[in-house]
């Protein structure tokens, strides 16, 4: 019991809870910058710098502004932070799966978890009642709600073609680990022609969903000094700074593990040759999973959103918008009436 | 009164009965409507709703008289028996007649403008009532009249009506609510369109959609009873219900707000409030009717109910920008925190709002599902009322079979684990933030060199620097400039006008159910 206990106590503190997020999250933002850095023939800071910035941040001190309620501008970045760790938790790194966690929440759960980090956010910056982050927090919510559509539409179509392949009695599945599982026997479903466009839909989403450049009018810094931010400093500040880190991480591992799920590293006949078996092949698979999940997230990191910030500039929110709910969501769509006839 | 005739309708098994106590509970809600008549628009709203409500009212006597002129009986099993399985012209018409009736009562679309006028002018209890329990009442005979009397939800034009109806529901009010700027106008058209989710989930006619559609109900009574409470808290301690005019009373009302954001995460299902547990049935529901029929239609309808939800949350992120938080202006300083006893009632709402979101399960063994089931069940509440045996003796063949259907559930959710999971990471964190001395200084407004560096980054005056009111989601109108100024034409607030909107759907539901259902 009291050994049970513990276990999930490891689960949620170091992986894939909170130290895991916390270090492969800032780890992910460094090389986000570095390769930004380099697609635009900068040096780019050291890879390590948003664990710089985020230490440093917390040696500062915080001020409250005199207009803000002390309480939610203290616990909306906390409460974020905790949400998206605990987000990750229902995410599979391939085979490997907490099964008491995979009951909890399904695909729409997860859907609406996302939200809760955004909601915390507009909750923070709206307590701060400074007028940049009124405009901040307008244009987060109309982000949210411009990725809202092509992400449903992604999930969906998902969920209905995974259901009907693995023959469940209504011929839909929502659940993150029977799309795991089908992946290990069906082959991932970046493979599949009918979700291609959902894939790439879902890619298109990740940098408004973590609003990282161009989709960042919410947190423009030239115009409106980082939006609901603004009157942020110190501790609270860091927070936020490391829950964006979070969810490009959270972002990036459920597109990985949607669209490329599978076998994993795939090293079972590896490891076997070289002797180890029981418990030092079990750790030895997970590890080379996480790494290989760590890696492809790096990849969909590099594409989705560093190459997408190096070449692009930034947007006005009624364009976001309008890119979102049109050209997003007709790939997803068309993905989802594919599925749907069985092409 | 209003209450007695609620009561009445529920439990009267005889059509006349139920055609008297929505007459009751009509003019009752019409007067509560014009109670604080000195309001500006309150004795318009009043005049209004009792026009409608007049035309509504008449649909359902003419559709009694039809088919007591049929049947020559109005107890409605007796009907039951006689109508299943053999529909005729004057059936048909009758039964469009009693539809629209309940639909006005209810407010669904096109009778939704009636209700953002009535709760615009109704004390706060009083659209707390209105919202909670009359519309609830419209529902209700729609249900009974779609499920018992007629007995025609096994048929797909019927559900693609009840269901559409829903959908259209719930997005048109939404959108309209989006573009609101008083606090319970903005009110008044959510609570259409959370009706939109019960009537476009109970038209599935599928055991889940039913227990799902019925739980929605149950909570939307809850959230929007609270919802309105904090409406007319904040109308109590300011005097005003403009967006535009109100701001940062959270540090006035801190407990007022922190129950609104309890009841504005519910409405807008902020897992794991009790909004989220049904709207997720609600997903479930059409999601698993569409993989069920084929029909990529109901999957519309999924997409609609989730984009909906979002659209929901931005409209409470406005209210909540606009009057909780932002800056306090100089009218709103004497406002202070409300008195003990609406608190209280206030919280008992909130406490209920998280206990059904937290046990969805229970809610599901001992509340909806049986409720779910018995819709299912109609021959045995007409052998309840005459006897046993009596709806197989004169339905023969026409009996419908007694539907045990079992609740199947695609998707897993479970808020009690989610939340213990949550509440250990939030501990671990906060346990790190204090101690590595996470503690705030509040910046002291008395050692400001200049006026210059005030308050804010900029240098903004604190009186200028309110954001919110109407036009906080400028880049979401601004691509729906067309449909929001076509709304805003359409809705012309003129009694004529929305007179003239009732009888025309009295029409199209007339030739729509003539062509389908004969």
């Amino acid at each position: 019991m009291i050994l049970d206990a513990l276990k999930y106590l490891a689960y949620v503190l170091i992986f894939p809870g909170f130290l895991f997020c916390f270090l492969t999250g800032l780890l992910l933002a460094g090389i986000d910058r570095k390769l930004v850095a380099r697609m635009q023939k900068r040096v780019g800071p050291p890879i390590l710098q948003p664990f710089y910035d985020f230490f440093k941040l917390c040696g500062k001190k915080t001020i409250v502004p005199a207009a803000a309620n002390k309480t939610v501008f203290l616990m909306a970045p906390l409460l974020g932070l905790a949400s998206l760790v605990v987000l990750q938790l229902f995410i599979p790194v391939f085979r490997f799966q907490i099964a008491a966690f995979s009951n909890v929440a399904d695909m729409i759960v997860i859907l609406y978890l996302l939200l809760i980090p955004a909601v915390s956010i507009i909750m923070g910056g709206a307590s701060t009642g400074s007028p940049y982050a009124g405009i901040g927090l307008s244009r987060e919510m109309v982000t949210v709600l411009a990725c809202e559509l092509p992400l449903v539409l992604v999930l969906l179509s998902v969920g209905r073609y995974v259901g009907t392949a693995i023959g469940a009695k209504d011929g839909i599945s929502f659940s993150l680990s029977q799309i795991v599982g089908y992946q290990l026997e069906g082959g991932s479903l970046i493979t599949k022609a009918s979700l291609i466009p959902a894939a790439i839909a879902f890619l298109l989403v990740i940098p408004g969903e973590t609003g990282n450049h161009p989709f960042d009018a919410a947190e423009a810094e030239t115009e409106i000094c980082e939006g609901m931010l603004a009157e942020y400093s110190g501790a609270p500040l860091g927070v936020f700074k490391l829950s964006h880190a979070i969810k490009m991480l959270t972002m990036t591992s459920l597109f990985v593990m949607l669209f490329f799920g599978g076998v994993g590293a795939g090293v079972d006949n590896l490891v076997a040759l070289i002797g180890l078996t029981g418990g030092a092949a079990t750790a030895v698979t997970i590890i080379l999973d996480i790494l290989l999940m760590f890696l492809l997230c790096v990849v969909v990191t590099a594409v989705g959103i560093s190459l997408v910030h190096a070449v692009t500039a930034r947007l006005k929110i009624e364009q976001i918008f309008k890119y979102y709910w049109t050209v997003v969501s007709a790939l997803a769509l068309l993905s989802l009436v594919l599925v749907w006839y069985g092409l | 009164m209003l209450a007695g005739g609620v009561m009445g309708l529920v439990l009267s098994g005889d059509l006349f009965n139920m055609f008297i106590m929505v007459e009751i509970l009509t003019f009752a809600a019409v007067a509560l409507t014009a109670f604080r008549n000195r309001v500006t628009g309150a004795l318009e709203a009043a005049f209004k709703y009792l026009v409608v409500g007049c035309i509504g009212s008449t649909c359902i006597l003419a559709g009694t008289i039809l088919l007591y002129h049929q049947a020559h009986t109005l107890n409605l099993a007796q009907l039951s028996t006689l109508i299943a399985g053999n529909l005729d012209v004057n059936t048909v018409i009758a039964f469009v007649l009693l539809f629209i009736g309940f639909c006005t009562k209810a407010f669904i679309v096109p009778f939704h403008p009636l209700a953002a006028d009535a709760h615009g002018a109704a004390p706060a209890p009083v659209s707390v009532l209105i919202s909670g329990v009359l519309t609830k009442s419209g529902i209700y005979g729609i249900i009974r009249l779609a499920y018992f009397l007629f007995q025609t939800m096994n048929l797909g034009a019927m559900q693609f009506w009840l269901v559409f109806l829903g959908s259209v529901s719930m997005f048109v009010c939404v959108t309209m609510a989006l573009a609101q700027h008083d606090f319970k106008r903005l009110l008044a058209f959510h609570s259409i369109s959370q009706i939109g989710y019960v009537l476009a989930a109970v038209g599935l006619s599928t055991a889940l959609g039913a227990s799902a559609g019925l739980y929605h109900a149950m909570n939307h009574t809850l959230f929007k009873g609270l919802l309105f409470l904090t409406a007319g808290a904040v109308l109590h301690e300011t005097g005003t219900t403009d967006l535009g005019k109100l701001g940062g009373l959270s540090k006035k009302m801190p407990w007022t707000t922190a129950l609104f954001l309890i009841g504005a995460a519910s409405i807008s299902g902020i897992p794991p409030f009790n909004g989220f547990a049904s709207k997720w049935l609600i997903y479930q529901a059409t999601y698993e009717k569409a993989a069920e029929t084929g029909n990529i239609g109901f999957a519309f309808v999924t997409i609609v109910a989730l984009v909906t939800s979002t659209l929901t949350l931005a409209s409470f992120v406005k209210v909540t920008q606009s009057v909780f938080f932002g800056q306090l202006p100089k009218e709103c300083e004497k406002a202070k925190e409300v008195s003990f006893g609406m608190r209280f009632a206030m919280s008992i709402l909130a406490l209920l709002c998280i206990l059904t979101g937290l046990f969805p399960n229970i809610v599901q063994k001992y509340l909806t599902g049986p409720a779910g089931r018995t819709l299912f069940n109609v021959s045995a509440y007409i052998d309840g009322m005459m006897g046993k045996g009596y709806a197989q003796a004169t339905m023969g063949t026409n009996m419908p079979e007694a539907g045990n259907r079992a609740i199947e559930i695609v998707g897993v959710w479970n808020p009690v684990n989610w939340l213990m999971l949550l509440m250990i990471a939030l501990l671990a964190i906060c346990i790190v933030a204090i101690a590595s001395k996470y503690d705030a200084v509040r910046e002291n407004k008395t050692e400001k060199v200049e006026a210059k560096y005030s308050l804010f980054y900029g240098g903004e005056e604190t009186e200028f620097s309110q954001v919110g009111g109407g036009d906080l989601f400028w880049g979401f109108k601004h691509n729906w400039r067309h449909y929001f100024s076509f709304m805003h034409d359409l809705h012309s607030g003129i009694v004529n006008d929305y007179s003239l909107w009732a009888v025309v759907a009295l029409a199209l539901a007339m030739v729509y159910a003539l062509i389908v259902l004969l």
